[in-house]
């Protein structure tokens, strides 16, 4: 039985193993569903960083018309993924760092970790360089959908958080609280 | 490590900066709001002018004028803020700009109280009596040379200055192909190379004492000959200029 990759109408090369139907399915032995596992979040973080999304709602697998339908959806073999399935999946995301729900506190959506917060904290500050804007006062807003379209674009603002939290850490930023907002400053790497 | 060792103190321009691009921020998002209400407005106009309703289609184009036209005005108070935002960076650049020189005027003060004129030109004047000292001594010193000795040294100078002349004559330089013989870098020779026609390098060779019958076309002769690859030529002689 050979499997076929297929590449997606938005340029996404699904693996061969999406083409098998036992794959939609959760399997009973530990050990292959171990494996599944492992493709499933290896799939799902390739595809987030393809595509650039950041939340996974478990009600993606049950209603259809969402953005990650390409994936978890193959309409070729009529299967789908299952939503509790899916949620097994987020738990196990969340559990090993790969993900982290949001907000805190439930199992349904989650931030998906295709970067580290370290690794956007230093995105954030090297798109800050190239801009030019080191030492000028930045809002949340503006960063995360700033008018000329950057690597961050898109990000939600609690993952801007945590990256300008790490940044404060390693004194490369500082946050100015006003009545109305938050707004971050960053200043050249010492 | 303390908290904010390296970074500066948050002073009240800064919030009021903050609070600015703030505003900013929540026009933006009110013209994307009205832009999206556009949009709808239109979608609305089309489906009742599909289902034959043109005075619902006119209430919503009418509606969506009004909109545009609060647009209008909200790039305009966009504009306003932003302009206001970017004067205060840049008068907060220029402040900065003006502490920096008040800095090195000090400085520069500093270094001039260290080193007034008289101990300048003090020093100077006391450089100059001390070369003068030492160029008598070198005058009595250098007395001390015998007058033959003074001779052979003029006679050397005058040999020096006739092999310059010599050596500054300007030399046929000639391009050459690949020869095996040619250490890479120009020489200029002595006297201008015979040009032998079938041997473009400065190599030049001893005239030819016997006549070599040719037996191929000129070029092929040439590289061939060349890279000596003839062999009942008798070996030429090639004098590599010093």
């Amino acid at each position: 039985m050979a499997l076929s990759s297929f590449t997606t109408p938005s340029g996404f090369l699904l693996p061969s193993i999406h083409s098998a139907p036992p794959f939609f399915t959760e399997q009973p032995n530990p050990r292959t569903q171990a494996q599944f596992t492992a493709q499933w979040t290896r799939l799902i973080l390739t595809y987030a960083r393809h595509r650039k999304l950041f939340m996974l709602r478990v009600e993606d697998a049950e209603v259809a018309g969402g953005d990650w339908d390409e994936i978890l959806r193959n309409e070729r073999i009529n299967r789908r993924i299952l939503p509790s399935h899916l949620s097994s999946l987020l738990d196990t995301m969340v559990a090993s760092e790969q993900a982290a729900f949001e907000p805190p506190k439930q199992s349904r959506a989650a931030i998906i970790y295709w970067r580290t917060p370290e690794e956007w904290a230093d995105a954030l500050h090297a798109w800050a360089v190239a801009t030019g804007q080191l030492n000028t006062i930045l809002t949340f807003y503006e960063i995360a959908d700033p008018p000329v379209p950057s690597p961050l674009s898109g990000i939600p603002i609690p993952l801007l958080r945590r990256a300008v939290t790490f940044l404060v850490k390693s004194n490369r930023a500082q946050i100015i609280s006003v009545a109305d907002g938050e707004g971050v400053r960053l200043f050249a790497a010492k | 490590m303390g908290a904010n060792q390296s970074v500066p103190k948050i002073t009240a321009q800064d919030r009021a900066v903050l609070d600015l691009k703030l505003q900013r921020d929540k026009l933006r998002q009110y013209q994307k709001q009205i832009q999206g209400i556009l949009d709808r407005e239109y979608e609305i106009a089309r489906l009742h002018l599909a289902a034959g309703h043109k005075e619902r289609a006119t209430v919503a184009l009418r509606r969506r004028k009004y909109q545009q036209g609060l647009l209008l005005k909200t790039d305009g108070q966009l504009e306003n803020l932003e302009q206001l935002v970017s004067t205060i960076e840049f008068s907060m650049i220029e402040v900065s700009v003006l502490h920096g020189l008040k800095q090195g005027n000090d400085v520069l003060k500093q270094i001039h109280k260290e080193m007034s004129i008289e101990s300048v030109e003090k020093l100077m004047e006391e450089t100059a009596e001390a070369r003068e000292y030492q160029q008598e001594i070198g005058e009595i010193l250098s007395n001390r040379l015998t007058l033959d000795e003074e001779d052979a040294v003029q006679a050397e100078l005058a040999e020096l200055q006739a092999n310059a002349v010599r050596d500054s004559k300007p030399k046929r330089l000639i391009p050459f192909l690949r020869c095996p013989r040619s250490s890479g870098s120009e020489r200029y020779l002595n006297q201008a190379p015979s040009y032998h026609p079938h041997r473009p390098c400065h190599h030049w060779m001893a005239p030819r004492k016997t006549k070599v019958k040719r037996r191929l076309p000129p070029l092929a002769w040439t590289l061939l000959t060349h890279y000596h690859q003839v062999p009942s030529r008798p070996r030429e002689r090639v004098r590599i200029p010093a």
